[in-house]
């Protein structure tokens, strides 16, 4: 009886929270433009068509972040990549396996996980009848929470990646524009922001190496 | 009574004055024959003819009026003489050129018989035949502003002033300003050309051609003021100060100014000229300075594409018609608005495009207002696609420098989609698509979803467009990065937590209340065995501290015997026998009471039917 006024309760308290905070984030008045990743992968091949490399590719990669197991998108950015000798950073097999779904497939798989975890952590407190099946419903929700969890740190480079938008950018020994240039990055190389100082970023590149760049010089993937 | 008399003669001279003007007035009214101004209605730039045909042989005869904003010059005099009934009269004819400075109204007083004013209506280009501006024929005499004072010149005649509504620009930024000229009638013989800046650091754009007239009282003199709307720009950083001057001739007075007083009072200028000797003189009025801080735009996040825009612009974008053959030209329009220097606003638009041949774009300026500061620039750029299907443009970016927010802004277009059809009787048309059942065929437009599945065959190299469809986001932060969503997962793991503690506390409240009872079920069992083989060998004593065990197997529950009786049976009492039995135990056990006289069957009865009412449920 206990347990069926807990699940009744769970439940009526879920569709009370999520349907006001789902209503407020929805009218919280973003007016930013409705992206989809088709809309994101025609705008990266306007722009390879254009001979924008940089944007092409930014595109794609956020493309890629709402449809990661379009092939298109793949392709297309593997196209525009061989066209401005810039290599493709190859993910592991882990990875690619997480990264084969939306991050927001996962972050609702981890929502589940953590719905499923919470009633079985409940139920298993409560009865001890049901204590087998809460136990595998805490297992299983806990994989939930787990995969959400490994994908936010396998996507946590992509969030802090950036795309150079500009051919030949400078990267500067300080956050000067007047610095030294240390060495160039081409158009179309993605590279790690990991500061930021008044106008330029301290970007990390594929070869480990470091340096300031100018804001208007990159575009954060995900901004 | 000298005093009187002076005052009397003061009187008496105004009134002389007065009436001898009247006179020379209606004198030369009288001896003006006729004046006609042809055209009544010119533009800027253009002049009206005044002929003016007086009785007499010189120029005495005419004396040309003074009026704000127009030029009289004497451009050719003839004289005739003319028979009439016998009589020989002799004529003068003048032709006087009137030239406007500005647009406006102007009425010219004091040349025709009737004393009837003459009236010019100069105008821009695109107003002939409208009505005149509001503030052109607005006689509402305007009110300084609050906090503002205006100068004016050393005698008085005239005052510049310029308003800037702020004090700190950036290098290249279109600051709106207003000038006004304050003219006193009578007293400004001409204004002989527009307000300019005194300093060279600074441009002055786009006079507007059509000020503002208005009248104005500063310190209880009237004059009439023009207005001009512009905007300054500044060419280089640093501290300046800032102001305008403006070139005009006045009459200067002759007399001291204490003594001129009656020519002030009387107002008219031509009164004035005749009873109040002048000079033309030719002098510059120049406003106060203002102060300026200019500074220079910064080269941090400068973006690439920034051509010298200084304000705050929008950019739209459209392409016309968004179907075409291939072959056929469209028209791609790019439209940048708001306000700002719109002189540097420029844009290459789409300068290479793979598939589409590009041409060079034609800019044209819309102004939203009289000195270009607000308005709409348009861009147009003819393409023209080489291959059918359907493609989409990229987005047109434009950047610029937002003085408000300090910093670079890029603005940037939606990408416009367009459908290329194949041109007639091109059976080559490249474009092949792939259809849901693995065949292909070519032209047309991509079926939606058709290039999800398999390998699409590419066109340049890049796999063809996808059909806009599905589900969209409104960011790309993941959902689990978002913060509703957070503050959710956190609400849920409180509520979970909440409950499994609640509900634990109960299960281990129960589990205990469980025990207890079983504890409490097996003393009653012990006490009422020992109690019924005390009643079988009639030992009152061993049968008193069964008694006393089985009542005090209640006590870990409830202290109070009677209350714990009460608990147990739902609020009833045990019966009295009970009571007296428990009571005739702790006599026997704590004072020692002797033993009495017992009946076995009805105690016994007693104790059993109190341990079955004990007993656990």
């Amino acid at each position: 009886m206990r347990l069926r006024r807990l699940v009744v309760f769970s439940g009526v308290f879920c569709l009370v929270f999520w349907s006001p905070a789902c209503r407020l984030h929805a009218e919280s008045g973003d007016t930013s433009p409705a992206l989809s990743a088709a809309t994101l992968y025609n705008q990266g091949n306007a722009y390879a068509r254009a001979g924008k490399p940089g944007l092409a590719v930014l595109n794609y990669e956020r493309a890629r972040l709402l449809a990661p197991a379009d092939a298109d998108i793949a392709a297309n950015l593997a196209t525009v990549r061989a066209a401005a000798h810039v290599a493709a950073p190859t993910p592991g097999g882990m990875a690619r396996l997480l990264l084969s779904a939306s991050p927001n497939v996962f972050a609702w798989v981890g929502m589940l996980g953590l719905l499923l975890a919470g009633f079985g952590f409940v139920v298993f407190v409560g009865a001890r009848r049901w204590r087998g099946a809460a136990a595998a419903a805490i297992i299983g929700g806990g994989l939930g929470v787990a995969t959400c969890v490994a994908d936010v740190i396998l996507c946590w480079p992509t969030l802090h990646a950036a795309v150079i938008i500009t051919p030949e950018t400078p990267v500067r020994v300080a956050p000067a524009p007047m610095s030294d240039s240390l060495f160039a990055l081409h158009e179309a190389e993605v590279v790690r922001i990991e500061a930021a100082h008044e106008g330029f970023w301290l970007v990390r590149t594929t070869a480990d190496r470091t340096g300031w760049v100018a804001v208007a010089d990159l575009a954060r993937i995900v901004p | 009574m000298r005093a009187v008399t002076e005052q009397g003669f003061r009187w008496l001279a105004v009134v002389l004055v007065w009436g001898l003007g009247c006179v020379q007035w209606a004198t030369a009214a009288q001896s003006v024959l006729s004046a006609v101004l042809t055209p009544t209605q010119i533009t800027v730039g253009q002049s009206s003819q005044l002929t003016v045909k007086t009785l007499g042989a010189g120029l005495e005869a005419i004396v040309l009026p003074t009026v704000a904003g127009l030029e009289l010059r004497i451009v050719e005099q003839s004289h005739h003489l003319e028979m009439v009934h016998g009589v020989s009269l002799g004529t003068t004819t003048t032709r006087v050129s009137v030239t406007p400075l500005t647009a406006g109204v102007y009425a010219i007083p004091g040349l025709t018989p009737t004393a009837e004013p003459l009236v010019l209506r100069v105008s821009v280009d695109d107003t002939i035949g409208k009505p005149p501006p509001k503030a052109t024929t607005a006689a509402a005499p305007a009110r300084p502003r609050a906090g503002e004072t205006i100068h004016l010149s050393a005698d008085g005649s005239a005052f510049l002033r310029l308003s800037l509504p702020k004090r700190e620009v950036f290098v290249g930024e279109s600051v709106p300003v207003e000038i006004e000229l304050g003219l006193r009638p009578g007293f400004v013989n001409s204004l002989n050309g527009l307000p300019t800046l005194t300093n060279a650091d600074f441009t002055l754009n786009n006079l507007s051609r059509q000020p503002q007239r208005s009248e104005r009282v500063v310190d209880g003199v009237g004059f009439a003021v023009l207005t001009w709307h512009s905007v300054v720009a500044p060419v280089r950083p640093g501290t300046f100060t800032l102001s305008v001057e403006s070139p005009i001739t006045i009459r200067q007075r002759l007399r001291p100014e204490s003594e001129a007083k009656l020519e002030d009072q009387l107002g008219d200028p031509f009164m004035q000229n005749i009873y109040g000797k002048t000079v033309k003189k030719d002098i510059k009025v120049a406003s106060p300075p203002v102060e300026l801080d200019v500074l220079a735009l910064p080269s941090e996040g400068r973006p690439a594409t920034f051509s010298g825009a200084v304000g705050s612009f929008r950019i739209t974008s459209e392409l016309v018609p968004d179907k075409a053959a291939a072959g056929d030209p469209l028209s791609l329009r790019m439209r940048i608005s708001g306000s700002g220097n719109f002189d540097r606003v420029d844009s290459e638009m789409l300068e290479h495009l793979d598939q589409w041949k590009t041409y060079p774009p034609k800019s044209s300026f819309a102004a939203g207002d009289s000195v270009g500061y607000q308005g709409e620039k348009s861009f147009e750029q003819a393409l023209i696609a080489s291959h059918a299907g359907s493609q989409t443009l990229p987005p047109l970016s434009f950047s610029f420098f937002d003085p408000e927010a300090r910093r670079y802004a890029t603005v940037t277009s939606t990408p416009l989609q367009v459908t290329i059809t194949p041109a007639a009787g091109d059976p080559s048309a490249p474009v092949a698509i792939s259809v849901p059942d693995g065949t292909s065929t070519s032209g047309g437009t991509p079926a939606p979803g058709s290039v999800a599945g398999g390998p699409a065959p590419t066109t340049g190299g890049l796999r063809p467009d996808h059909a806009v469809s599905g589900s969209s986001v409104r960011s790309l932060r993941p959902l689990y990065l978002q913060a509703p969503f957070l503050a959710g997962s956190a609400v849920l793991v409180l509520g979970f937590a909440g409950s499994a503690w609640r509900v634990g506390r109960v299960a281990r409240g129960a589990a205990d209340l469980q025990r207890r009872r079983v504890r409490r079920h097996s003393a009653i069992q012990r006490a009422l065995a020992a109690g019924e083989a005390a009643a079988q060998a009639r030992d009152s004593l061993a049968f008193c501290v069964a008694a006393r065990e089985l009542i005090d197997a209640q006590r870990p529950l409830v202290p109070d015997v009677d209350g714990q009786f009460a608990n147990l049976h739902g609020g009833a009492v045990l019966p009295p026998e009970l009571q007296e039995l428990a009571l005739i135990v702790d006599a026997q056990r704590y004072a020692s009471a002797p033993p009495i006289a017992v009946d076995w069957s009805r105690w016994l009865e007693t104790l059993r039917r109190a341990a079955g009412a004990r007993e656990p449920t």
